[in-house]
């Protein structure tokens, strides 16, 4: 009977049940059928997106060292910050490492699309090989690649001594001269598979009669690369260099696994910074205050691309 | 087909491929070779034997099948929910015209670029003082929370293709804004959905900082990875084995559906044939 009841339109569940019938949607305005498809998910967005960096702005003011109470501090943390000699190496790292990791990830990736593009069929297999570095996660790779780097018996060592350049052979991530660049090697190894497939996806998606054409025309496969493949797949390398640079701005875990932000902070980015800072020394405040700075430089990067992105409903 | 190609990109091609799969062969290898031999690098060949030892110790030693459990439950749950909200914030960004549209739609893509530390520390306190600590939930909610950003730019940047002539269609044949979400848009946006819920589905399962955060005795397998590693002696070999297993879901998922993150991450290029 329960049942009955509140399938019945005019059971006792009253306007609610009203309103969601179908002739009640037809007539939702816009602005209702909007709020409702995203208030689901402004919940779980205002929970952990929104209440976290209104937390950690409120934190960046106090001054808290460990248990003692916080104290408002105004701007301290940020003046502090700014004479920080190793807050201002980690932006600097920071800034190679996201600028590197994401050229050499979209110049390879996007390389081997254009060559696996002019025979997919051949090549499929290579690509879900290099494709399967992404599927490997941060942590588990870092395992990986300290049996490559170890110093005493590591596979990058070995291949040296045995092609007889001793001489090269030194604790590759122990060096704080060549720590950050091997860390960004295998950060590499794992993302290339990105920029991989939406590039791929973008030559995909050129018109077949294109490359007809050219051919017809008597193009060899390097001018069809040159003038047809390279500039129609730059929609793909867009979305590929703003998703990796994005990714290299947040990436800890493999730093955590192979150097853990040694030798001298010579790989310490801001992320790693901002954990050693709260996690570590608990000075939450000061630790919230370089992340809100890593914030604002990378809002100021991103809000022209996603502005672009982001003009009026149709 | 492109065809035409010349004879030398396919041995390229494979003999990068192969350099590139280097570092999971090393992987396997050292999950099969003894620790003495491990120890003088997983490539070398002066002694060789196989064995199964370090797959029976993990087996016996650690809760594997249950960290597996977890991680598919968390995997799962995480996954699913953006699968179906990402597609109606997104259809309501592209297609509806509301207050604050721009505003949250700039909101909710910048976050991507927010760091997953920077969650930790306020989440860590507001899931302590609601008792969430140890529940998958805590770890679930910024999972799923924290991909919108790009589930929703995904999505969005699939619609900037979608014929409005349907939209209008429906819109002249009485369809309100809902009905055309559900009956137009929804049906014909299965590939970005798809691609959306392999990624989050690869991301979620590989994530490593949340749960070792938030979770204590609820450890998904890469938590439970790390644990293993944590462990002061030198057995390289079991990490390697739990690193597969680890591995190998995700590795699955992707090798199945790779044709519809393919055809996901496809992007506007002017190619309306």
């Amino acid at each position: 009977m329960a049942l009955a009841e509140t399938a019945s339109p005019d059971g006792p569940i009253g306007p609610s049940t009203a309103r969601l019938r179908p002739a009640a949607l037809r007539q939702l305005s816009d602005t209702q059928a909007a709020w409702l498809l995203l208030t689901p998910l402004l919940l779980f967005f205002g929970v952990s997106v929104i209440y976290p960096v209104i937390e950690t702005i409120r934190l960046s003011f106090f001054e808290i060292r460990g248990l003692a109470p916080p104290k408002f501090d105004g701007f301290g943390n940020y003046i502090r910050l700014f004479s920080d000699a190793n807050f201002l190496n980690s932006m600097k790292v920071t800034l190679v490492w996201a600028l590197t990791a994401t050229f050499f990830s979209v110049l390879i990736g996007w390389g081997l699309a254009m060559l696996c593009s002019l025979n997919p069929q051949k090549t499929l297999v290579f690509r879900v090989m290099i494709f399967a570095a992404y599927g490997v996660s941060e942590a588990v790779s870092g395992f990986m690649w300290l049996g490559i780097y170890r110093p005493d018996y590591g596979l990058l060592n070995g291949i040296l001594e045995a092609i007889g350049l001793t001489n090269l052979t030194q604790p590759w991530l122990g060096n704080p001269s060549t720590a950050l660049g091997s860390v960004i090697v295998a950060y590499v190894w794992t993302q290339v598979g990105l920029p991989l497939m939406t590039c791929f996806a973008s030559i995909q998606s050129i018109p077949k009669n294109l490359f007809e054409a050219a051919y017809i025309d008597g193009a060899k496969s390097g001018s069809v690369m040159r003038h047809i493949i390279a500039p129609l797949s730059m929609p793909g390398v867009r979305v590929a260099i703003f998703i990796n640079l994005l990714n290299s701005l947040k990436a800890f875990d493999l730093i955590f696994m192979l150097t853990g932000g040694g030798p001298v902070r010579s790989t310490e980015t801001v992320g790693f910074f901002m954990y050693r800072e709260s996690m570590l020394n608990f000075k939450l405040g000061y630790g919230a205050a370089s992340t809100v700075i890593l914030l604002i430089a990378v809002l100021v990067v991103s809000i022209p691309l996603i502005l672009k992105r982001t003009g009026d409903a149709k | 087909m492109i065809g035409r190609a010349p004879g030398w990109i396919v041995p390229l091609v494979g003999a990068f491929a192969l350099i590139w799969i280097v570092p999971i062969v090393g992987l396997v290898v050292t999950s099969l070779r003894p620790i003495s031999e491990i120890i003088l690098g997983w490539w070398s060949l002066q002694e060789f034997t196989l064995t199964l030892d370090a797959w029976i110790v993990v087996w016996d030693k650690y809760p594997l099948a249950y960290a597996f459990w977890i991680s598919t439950k968390i995997a799962v749950i995480s996954t699913i929910i953006p699968m179906l909200l990402a597609p109606a914030a997104a259809y309501a960004f592209h297609f509806l015209k509301f207050r604050f549209r721009r505003l949250l739609l700039i909101l909710i893509i910048n976050a991507f670029v927010l760091p997953n530390q920077v969650v930790i520390i306020p989440l860590f306190r507001l899931w302590r003082e609601l008792g969430l600590i140890d529940n998958i939930w805590s770890v679930i909610i910024p999972f799923a929370g924290l991909s919108f950003a790009w589930a929703v730019f995904l999505v969005k940047n699939y619609l900037e293709d979608f014929p409005n002539e349907l939209i209008e269609a429906a819109q002249v044949d009485g369809c309100g804004p809902l009905a055309r979400f559900f009956y137009i848009v929804l049906p014909n946006a299965l590939t970005p959905i798809a691609a959306v819920g392999i990624l989050q589905f690869m991301w979620t399962w590989n994530g490593l900082l949340l749960p070792v955060v938030f979770l204590r005795d609820e450890l998904p397998l890469t938590a439970l990875l790390a644990r293993i590693q944590g462990v002061y002696d030198r057995n390289w070999d079991q990490v390697a084995v739990a690193a597969i297993i680890t591995t190998i879901v995700p590795l699955m998922i992707f090798i199945v559906f790779q044709r519809y993150f393919t055809a996901g991450a496809q992007t506007k290029s002017g190619s309306k044939e």
